[in-house]
């Protein structure tokens, strides 16, 4: 397979993962992307991305005050900063002896773990198991947008169903969120209308 | 009896045509089961007759209200599919926004454990050996448990509750409002208590009198005494609003029904009675007018003064002797002195001993009755007779009161015949007993306007009143027929068995059809959005559960079915859609 290798574990929880890349490893992943670390042979962690963080190294505040600046200046700075580029990703699931589970990991991946980029198939697989478990532990966040990740996770979802001939996946995923936060009038207005949004509906 | 439920794992239902509309989701028996709706609410109304089968018993009830409902209400207010895809939107309101049903819980039958199963072998064998006893439908004691299906009961089902169109003791009265399924009667059921047809005027009460009478008359388990106030029953009428023909009885069941005129040459309906009803002065007793007493205004001193007339002159003689009397009739002494004639009331009063200005006063009040030309001296027979004659060899005998209409003619006349017919039946049921006679034969007798005679302070002194409480042992029971059943004393109303209403919008004349009912709240719903003229209720001892219907219709096909024998098995809109539509 051809795989899209990201970056490497920094730090982690059993909740969240928080991985470093640099602008020249890749193109950085999309918000809701579904990643996965590969701890030990026949245990994965799935994760999706919900935030890109990129830190102050010290030198680019010294830049930004200079007034002109030589764009090579600029390209250099990107490439080669100190620091890297933070990646967090909320943990969905795992992978265990072939057998998918929506549960959050037993335990978490060690420093320096490489962190992937899941394929289309991949995606299609970890959604379709069980029954949206998963999304419990992006709805359950306090301080994500959650509604951004969720709607643009469905999108990105939908779009590999639907290369796969499944055209009514997002149809079920949305009952499934509009189920978990119908007692939430405010949260679920917000999701709805981040769906809306997103355009995937007519 | 009731048949086995399941035959089979595929087949549990009685009928192929239970449709599942629904879950338990709450509600008690105190409040009501409450269902969530899975199909549209257009598909039931209130009054649906529902099914809850779970684990070893099903449960009857009625749908009682239909609710919207949401998991916050704000999801009902806000019209969000303006502001959604109407994709979202209408997910949303899948998820959010719902309906319930507010189910009546009334009976419950016991359908053993699945069928197939060791243990329905075991329940089945047990109730053919008798050690069980036979599955039978009781009022709910429980209820059914949270997620049980609902289902919108088939024609089968009403036919298990309410008895199959083809036994003969069952009539078909009216349609399910939704199913348009045949909703019966037991005809000898309901003629084993008294009963009550109400509704406001207008609602159809005389119209569903006439289809009941012809099921009884037809059924001819009991003879029919028909009070006819308006002249409605015996001869062919014209309905006031449609201005259509409605046949009578007399027409359609020919000479198994009499009608009689009240008093000599009167026509009925352009029709001349089958014979008059004159009622000889011989007959009437003092009670007789007593009972008139708030008609003709009469005062307490009433009964003194008749008590001294029947003293002076005998039961027989008194009426006749009284009414000769001349009122203030005056004659002069030789010595030129006024006194009363001897052939005045004042002459007799002071040879009575009572005092004068009483029996004067009864005798001007009296005078209505004097100058009625149905009481006779000697009639040319005995009317009272024969037609006590007529209902005991099984005819059925309709008094119209032709151009009598007054309600001093009606309170008359009938207290004076139900006083005779009580007697009788009394009397031949105690020689039954001891073994000396025959069974008498069951007699109804239906009064419209029943309020006149069974009102609070009538009913101590009518006949009627004796006979709604206690004459069923004597074979004689009432039909009532009124508008303003809160007028109706209120121990006559509570014996009534079957209950049958139309529309009735007074709260205390609801109230008065209800009263001693279980679920009086929700059945009260009901009664204020029946359809007049369309619809009725049923309630009481006389059928299983209450449950709202569509009434039959009385017309051309009405005469036919029951001419054929046929129960009226469909319903109009069935015929019509078999006729190609
Ligand atoms: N079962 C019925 N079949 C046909 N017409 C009916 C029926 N019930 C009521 N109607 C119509 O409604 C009108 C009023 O009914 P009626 O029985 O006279 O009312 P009520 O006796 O309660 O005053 C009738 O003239 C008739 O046109
Ligand atoms: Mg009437």
């Amino acid at each position: 397979m051809n795989q899209i290798q990201i970056g490497r574990l920094l730090s982690a929880t059993t909740r969240q993962l928080v991985v470093g890349c640099q602008v020249s490893q890749i193109d950085l992943p999309a918000i809701g992307s579904l990643v996965r670390i590969n701890p030990q042979v026949d245990y994965a962690i799935y994760g999706l991305v919900y935030d890109l963080y990129i830190a102050d190294d010290g030198l680019v505040r010294q830049l930004a005050t200079v007034g002109e600046m030589d764009e090579k200046v600029i390209a250099d700075h990107r490439l080669n900063r100190s620091v890297p580029i933070e990646i967090r990703v909320l943990s969905v699931g795992y992978k265990m002896a072939g057998q998918i589970y929506h549960l959050l990991p037993p335990k978490p991946p060690l420093g320096l773990e490489i962190l992937w980029l899941c394929s289309d198939e991949e995606i299609v697989e970890f959604t379709n198991s069980g029954r949206y478990g998963y999304l419990r532990h992006i709805l359950r966040e306090q301080d994500v947008a959650v509604e951004e990740v969720l709607a643009a996770h469905i999108k990105l979802a939908d779009n590999a169903h639907r290369q796969k001939g499944e055209a009514d996946w997002s149809h079920k995923a949305v009952q499934e969120v509009i189920v978990l936060l119908r007692d939430d009038y405010a949260a679920l207005t917000r999701v709805l209308q981040s769906l809306a949004d997103s355009q995937i509906f007519s | 009896m009731i048949e086995k439920k399941r035959t089979d794992e595929t087949n549990e239902f009685v009928s192929q045509d239970v449709r599942k509309i629904g879950y338990i989701v709450g509600g008690g028996l105190q409040e009501n089961l409450k269902a969530r709706l899975i199909v549209s609410a257009s598909q039931v109304q209130e009054g649906s007759f529902v099914m809850i089968p779970s684990g070893n018993w099903v449960y009857y009830g009625l749908v009682t209200n239909i609710q919207l409902g949401a998991t916050d209400p704000r999801f009902a207010d806000e019209e969000s599919e303006l502001r959604l895809p109407s994709d979202l939107a209408s997910w949303l309101h899948g998820q959010t926004l719902y309906t319930n049903l507010e189910i009546l819980p009334v009976l419950m039958l016991e359908r053993g454990p699945a069928p197939e199963t060791a243990e329905y072998q075991t329940w089945a064998q047990e109730i053919e050996d008798r050690s069980r006893s036979e599955p039978h439908l009781m009022p709910v004691k429980t209820i059914p448990p949270h997620h049980a299906d609902v289902y919108l009961a088939g024609e089968g089902e009403i036919a298990e509750i309410f008895g199959k169109p083809t036994r003969e003791e069952n009539f078909v009265l009216g349609y399910t409002r939704e199913g348009e399924h045949p909703v019966c009667l037991d005809l000898d059921r309901f003629v084993q208590r008294s009963a009550g047809i109400f509704g406001a005027t207008g609602s159809g009460k005389s119209f569903l009198t006439r289809i009941i009478l012809a099921g009884l008359i037809q059924r001819n388990r009991a003879s029919l005494l028909v009070f006819d106030m308006h002249n409605e029953y015996g001869f062919d009428d014209i309905a006031s609003d449609s201005g259509s023909k409605v046949s009578g009885l007399r027409t359609l069941f020919q000479t198994r029904v009499r009608v009689v005129g009240l008093g000599a040459g009167n026509t009925i309906r352009g029709a001349a009675p089958d014979f008059n009803l004159e009622i000889a002065m011989k007959d009437i007793c003092a009670v007789d007018i007593e009972l008139l007493s708030a008609e003709l205004n009469l005062k307490e001193t009433t009964s003194t003064t008749l008590e001294a007339l029947v003293s002076s002159f005998g039961v027989e003689n008194w009426y006749n002797e009284f009414r000769e009397m001349e009122n203030g009739a005056m004659m002069e002494t030789e010595d030129g002195k006024k006194v009363p004639a001897p052939q005045s009331v004042a002459a007799w009063a002071n040879r009575a001993g009572v005092n004068v200005m009483a029996a004067e006063g009864l005798h001007s009040k009296m005078s209505p009755l004097f100058h009625r030309n149905y009481i006779l001296e000697n009639p040319a027979s005995d009317s009272i007779n024969e037609i006590v004659t007529m209902l005991q060899q099984g005819q059925h005998v309709v008094l119209s009161f032709g151009d009598y209409d007054r309600d001093l003619d009606y309170l008359f006349v009938t207290n004076l015949l139900t006083r005779r017919i009580r007697e009788v039946w009394e009397a031949q049921t105690n020689q039954y007993r001891t073994k000396k006679s025959n069974e008498p034969r069951p007699l109804v007798i239906v009064v419209e306007e029943a309020h006149k005679l069974l009102n609070r302070q009538m009913a101590s002194q009518t006949t009627f009143n004796t006979i709604a409480r206690e004459m069923r042992k004597y074979y004689v029971t009432l039909l009532i027929v009124d508008q303003r059943p809160s007028q109706i004393y209120d121990e006559v109303m509570s014996q009534l068995g079957t209950r049958i209403s139309g529309w009735l919008g007074d709260d205390d004349d609801i109230r008065a059809v209800l009263a001693g009912l279980a679920g009086r709240e929700t059945l009260r719903g009901m009664l204020t959005h029946l359809q007049p003229k369309e619809e009725v209720l049923l309630l009481g001892w006389g059928v299983p559960m209450p449950i709202p219907i569509r009434s039959r219709r009385y017309d051309q096909r009405f005469w036919e079915d029951l001419k054929e024998g046929k129960a009226g098995l469909q319903s109009e809109k069935q015929t019509i859609s078999d006729l190609g539509f």
